[in-house]
C-alpha cells in the first residue's frame, strides 16, 4: 500500500474534510460504518498505487451500501448492483495501459458511481435513504471521490494518450445529467430526493467543465482547458460546501416534522428561523445566484462553453451553442427548484400540524451547517483567492497553461449592493410612513377554514406538486419518459431488468428439468461436440 | 486622474438619470398606448405620483407572512438597481464597465426574479403561488434564449461585457448582419417577457387569474410595494438601455470626452422615445397569449438565438 499526496489529492481532501466534520457534528458519533465510510474515502484520495485506490474505493462502496441498507432496503439492491458494475469497470481499467478502452472503462466505472447520465437514476433513490449526515457525505463527498478518479486517470495517468473525443463523450454525458437533474429537481416533491437530483445536475456541470478541458487539452488549446478546469474545480468546491449543508438541513426538517415531503411542510421559517437562514445560504448556492457561492463556478463554466463555441469544427460549434442553451435552461430550472424548496417549505402557512409545531434544529446540526456556511463566504465573495489556491492543481492537470484572472468581481458588486440597499433603507426611513400594521391575509376568495386548522386549509395554498405543474406540462412531457419517469430508468434499467428476468426464467427452467431431459441435454451436447470435432478433423 | 474624475462624473450622471427617468419612461409608454387606443390616458407624471402616494400609505403585513417578508422587496429592488448601474445609457466607459459582464447581468435579473417569486409564495395564498409557478416556467426559456444570444455577441465583439460589445459594434465595421437581426428578435421577445408586457403578461390587467408579475405582489402594500413598483420601472429602463446600447450604439458618448456627452444624451433620449413608441405600437397590435403559448413564443426566441450563432459559424466557414 503506497500513500501519496499531490495537489489534486490535497484539493479533494480539502473538499472532503469540512463535510466529514459537519456530518459528524450532526450525527453525534455516528455508527462505526460511518467512520469506515469516511476513512475509505480519505484512503482513496491518498492512494499512491492502483491497488490502494481500488481497495479504498470498494471499501467506500461497501460501507455506503451498509448505510443505505440500514436506512431503506429497497434502493440498496440497485445501489449494490451499480457499485458492482462500477467495480467491474474500474478494476480492469486501472491495470490496463493508457488507451481509449481504458479511459472508457474508467468513465463508465467512475461515472456510474458519480451519477453521470445515463447511469444516474440510482442516485436520487439511494442518496436520500440513509440518515442526513450520511446522505450529506454521499452527495457532497462520495460523488467527488468518483470524480477525483475520473480526473486522475483522464488527465494524469492516461493524459499522454488523450483524444479529443474523450472530452466530447464526457461533455455529452454531463449535459444530459445537467438537464435531467435540473428538471427532476424541479419536479420531485420529497426534499431529499430533490436535493439528490440537484446533485446529478452539479455532477453534470463538473463533467461538462472537465470534458471541455480534456477536449481542449487534447487539441492543444491550453487557455480554454485551464478556464474550464477552473470552472469545474471551483464547482466541485462550492458543491461540496452547499449540498451537504442542504442535506443536513433536510435531515433536521425530517427530525422536526417527521416528513420531508414538501406538500406537508410550509411556514418552517417561523419555527426554525436559524435553520431557515442557513438553508437560504445553501439555496443561493444551489441556484447559482450572484453573490452566492454557486455563481462564480457557473460564470466560469458558461464562459468556457462560449469560448469553446468560438473554436473547432462547425458541428462542434453548433453543439456548444446548444449546450449553452441547455445550461441556461437548467440554470433557470435550478432557480425554480430553489424557489420551490424555500417558498413552499419555509415560507407561507404550515400545511400540517407537525410543520406548525416544528422546533429549531439541534445544536450539532446547526453547528455543522454553520461551519459549511462560514466556508461558503470566501467562495462566494473571494473566488479569485480560491482560484489562486487552485493554480497548482491546474498546473498539474494542464501543464504550461496560464489561467486567466476571474472577470467576475463579487466584492465590487457587493459594495454596489450594499450602497443601493443602504440608500433604499435610508430613503424609506426618511420619506416614507414608518412602521407596519399586521392584518389578516387575503384568503383569495376561499371560505374561512374549519376550527381544527388554525393555520388555514392547506388545500387553499399552492402546493409543491402544483408549483411544478406548468414546468411538467411544458417541458417534462418532452424530456422525460411517459408518467414523468426518468428516461434512464425507462429506457435502460427497465429493459435490462426485463432481460434479466427472462434469463432467470430460462435458467430456472433448465434447473427444474427432469432426468430424461437432462440425459437428452448431455447426449445432445456430446453429439454436437463429436460433430464439431469430426468436421474440424475432416476439414 | 482627470479621466477617472470624468468617468466618475459620467457614472454618477448615468445613475441619477436612469433612476430619475425610469418612472417617466413608464408614464410615456402608458400615455402613448392610451392615445393610440383613442383614450386620453393618465398624465405623463402619473408614475411619480403613484410612488409618492405609496410613500404615504401604511404598510400592511399579512399575519401569515414570515420574518423574511420585508427582505424580498429590498433584494428584488437592489438587484435591478445594480443592473441599472451596470448597463450603459448615454455613454460608454463608465466606472462599472468592467463589472458589466453579460452573465453577471443575467444573474442579477435571475436574483430579482427569484426574490419576486419568493414574495409571491410568502403569505401562502393561491394567486401568488400560481403566478410564481408561471414565472418559473417563463424564466426557463427566457434565460436560455438570453444566454444563447451571447455566443453571437462574443464571437463578433470578442468581449463578454455589455460595454465591450457596444464599443465593438459602435465602430461600424460589423455592418448589418443576419445574425444580429436574429439576436435582436430573440432579445426583444425576452425583454417583453421579463418586463411583463403584452403578449406574455398584461401590465394593466386586473384579473388575478391572468396576471403574472402583478399577482406575485398582491399581498404587498405601502413602502414595500413602492420598492417592487420602482423595480418594475427600472427593469423596463434596463431592458431599453440594454437593447439600445447593444444594437444601436452609434453616436454614444465616451465618458472620457466631456464634449461628446450632450450629443450622447440627446441620442439616448431619442432612442428611449423611439423604443417607447415601438413598444406601445406593438402592444396595441397584439393580444395577450394563453399561458401555455408563452413557452412556444420563447422557444422560438431561443431557436433564433441558436440560429444567430449558426449563421455566424457558417459565415466564418465560407469566409463571408
Amino acid at each position: 500500500m503506497h500513500l501519496r499526496l499531490d495537489a489534486l489529492s490535497v484539493l479533494f481532501l480539502c473538499i472532503l474534510l469540512p463535510q466529514i466534520v459537519a456530518s459528524a457534528l450532526a450525527e453525534r458519533r455516528g455508527p462505526v460504518t460511518f467512520w469506515v465510510f469516511a476513512a475509505a474515502m480519505v484512503l482513496t484520495l491518498l492512494a499512491g498505487d492502483a491497488f490502494t485506490l481500488i481497495f479504498g474505493f470498494e471499501l467506500m462502496s461497501a460501507a455506503s451500501w451498509l448505510l443505505v441498507l440500514r436506512g431503506d432496503a429497497r434502493p440498496a439492491t440497485l445501489y449494490a448492483g451499480i457499485a458492482m458494475f462500477s467495480a467491474a469497470c474500474l478494476i480492469p481499467a486501472v491495470f490496463l495501459p493508457a488507451s481509449s478502452l481504458a479511459f472508457m472503462l474508467v468513465l463508465l466505472g467512475a461515472g456510474a458511481k458519480a451519477g453521470l447520465a445515463p447511469l444516474h437514476s440510482w442516485l436520487p433513490r439511494a442518496h436520500p435513504a440513509p440518515p442526513a449526515g450520511v446522505s450529506a457525505l454521499m452527495s457532497g463527498g462520495m460523488v467527488k471521490v468518483s470524480l477525483y478518479i475520473l480526473i486522475r486517470y483522464g488527465f494524469i495517468e492516461f493524459g499522454a494518450a488523450a483524444q479529443p473525443w474523450w472530452g466530447s463523450v464526457l461533455i455529452v454525458a454531463g449535459a444530459a445529467s445537467v438537464l435531467i437533474g435540473a428538471l427532476r429537481a424541479m419536479l420531485e416533491v420529497e426534499l431529499k430526493t430533490m436535493l439528490a437530483c440537484s446533485t446529478v445536475e452539479h455532477v453534470g456541470l463538473i463533467a461538462v467543465g472537465l470534458g471541455i478541458a480534456l477536449r481542449a487539452k487534447a487539441m492543444g488549446n491550453l487557455d480554454l482547458a485551464s478556464l474550464a478546469l477552473q470552472g469545474a474545480l471551483l464547482c466541485a468546491v462550492a458543491h461540496g460546501l452547499f449540498k451537504p449543508m442542504l442535506f443536513l438541513g433536510a435531515g433536521a426538517v425530517k427530525n422536526a416534522t417527521g416528513t420531508t415531503s414538501l406538500d406537508w411542510l410550509g411556514g418552517l421559517m417561523r419555527g426554525m428561523p436559524r435553520l431557515g437562514m442557513l438553508m437560504l445560504v445553501g439555496a443561493a448556492g444551489m441556484a447559482a445566484l450572484p453573490l452566492g457561492p454557486g455563481f462564480a463556478p457557473e460564470f466560469l463554466l458558461l464562459h468556457a462553453v462560449i469560448r469553446a463555441a468560438g473554436t473547432g469544427g462547425i458541428l462542434a460549434r453548433i453543439g456548444f451553442t446548444a449546450l449553452l442553451a441547455g445550461l441556461g435552461l437548467s440554470a433557470a430550472l435550478a432557480l425554480g427548484a430553489v424557489v420551490r424548496l424555500i417558498g413552499i417549505g419555509f415560507l407561507g402557512r404550515p400545511r400540517s400540524l407537525h410543520a406548525a409545531a416544528a422546533e429549531d434544529a439541534k445544536r450539532g446540526t446547526l453547528a455543522g451547517m454553520g461551519l459549511l456556511a462560514v466556508l461558503c463566504v470566501p467562495v462566494a465573495l473571494l473566488p479569485g483567492v480560491v482560484l489562486g489556491m487552485l493554480e497548482p492543481v491546474i498546473a498539474l492537470l494542464a501543464p504550461n497553461s496560464a489561467p486567466a484572472p476571474l472577470s467576475y468581481a463579487p466584492l465590487s458588486l457587493g459594495i454596489l449592493f450594499a450602497l443601493t440597499a443602504g440608500a433604499a433603507v435610508l430613503g424609506l426611513r426618511r420619506f416614507a410612513v414608518r412602521g407596519t400594521r399586521e392584518v389578516a391575509a387575503w384568503t383569495g376568495g376561499f371560505g374561512s377554514p374549519p376550527a381544527w386548522l388554525p393555520f388555514g386549509d392547506p388545500l387553499t395554498q399552492p402546493s409543491a406538486t402544483g408549483f411544478a405543474e406548468p414546468v411538467r406540462r411544458a417541458i417534462a412531457r418532452g424530456l422525460l419518459a411517459p408518467k414523468g419517469v426518468d428516461p434512464a430508468e425507462a429506457y435502460l434499467l427497465l429493459p435490462l431488468s426485463k432481460v434479466s428476468l427472462r434469463l432467470t426464467r430460462v435458467a430456472e427452467h433448465i434447473r427444474r428439468s427432469t432426468m430424461r431431459q437432462r440425459l437428452a441435454f448431455v447426449f445432445g451436447a456430446l453429439v454436437m461436440f463429436l460433430l464439431a470435432l469430426g468436421l474440424g478433423e475432416g476439414g | 486622474m482627470v479621466l477617472f474624475f470624468l468617468r466618475l462624473v459620467a457614472s454618477l450622471a448615468h445613475i441619477a438619470l436612469v433612476f430619475a427617468l425610469a418612472p417617466l419612461l413608464l408614464g410615456l409608454v402608458t400615455k402613448l398606448r392610451a392615445r393610440l387606443l383613442g383614450r386620453r390616458g393618465p398624465p405623463l407624471l402619473q408614475p411619480y405620483r403613484n410612488l409618492r402616494r405609496l410613500l404615504h400609505k401604511t404598510t400592511l403585513v399579512p399575519d401569515t407572512a414570515t420574518d423574511l417578508y420585508p427582505i424580498w422587496p429590498f433584494v428584488s429592488f437592489t438587484a435591478i438597481a445594480v443592473a441599472a448601474m451596470l448597463v450603459p445609457g448615454f455613454c460608454l466607459g463608465l466606472l462599472t464597465s468592467d463589472l458589466s459582464d453579460f452573465i453577471t447581468l443575467v444573474g442579477l435579473l435571475a436574483l430579482a426574479r427569484g426574490a419576486a417569486m419568493l414574495a409571491g409564495l410568502e403569505s401562502g395564498f393561491g394567486f401568488g403561488g400560481a403566478a410564481a409557478a408561471r414565472e418559473a416556467l417563463f424564466s426557463v426559456f427566457a434565460e436560455a434564449a438570453l444566454l444563447v444570444v451571447l455566443v453571437s455577441f462574443v464571437l463578433i465583439a470578442h468581449s463578454p461585457t455589455v460595454d465591450g460589445i457596444a464599443a465593438a459594434f459602435r465602430t461600424g465595421h460589423i455592418g448589418i448582419s443576419v445574425s444580429l437581426g436574429f439576436a435582436l428578435a430573440a432579445m426583444l421577445a425576452v425583454a417583453l417577457t421579463e418586463t411583463g408586457r403584452i403578449p406574455t403578461d398584461n401590465p394593466s390587467g386586473h384579473l388575478e387569474l391572468a396576471m403574472v408579475h402583478e399577482a406575485m405582489l398582491l399581498e404587498y402594500s405601502g413602502r414595500f410595494l413602492l420598492l417592487f413598483e420602482y423595480a418594475a420601472m427600472l427593469r423596463l429602463m434596463v431592458w431599453m438601455c440594454l437593447i439600445g446600447t447593444v444594437f444601436f450604439p452609434f453616436g454614444m458618448a465616451r465618458a472620457g470626452e466631456i464634449l461628446s456627452w450632450p450629443g450622447g444624451l440627446v441620442l439616448w433620449a431619442g432612442k428611449l422615445g423611439v423604443m417607447a413608441v415601438a413598444l406601445s405600437l406593438f402592444e396595441i397590435g397584439t393580444a395577450k397569449m394563453r399561458v401555455f403559448r408563452v413557452p412556444e413564443f420563447l422557444g422560438v426566441a431561443m431557436l433564433l438565438g441558436v440560429l444567430a450563432g449558426v449563421f455566424l459559424f457558417v459565415a466564418a466557414r465560407i469566409g463571408a
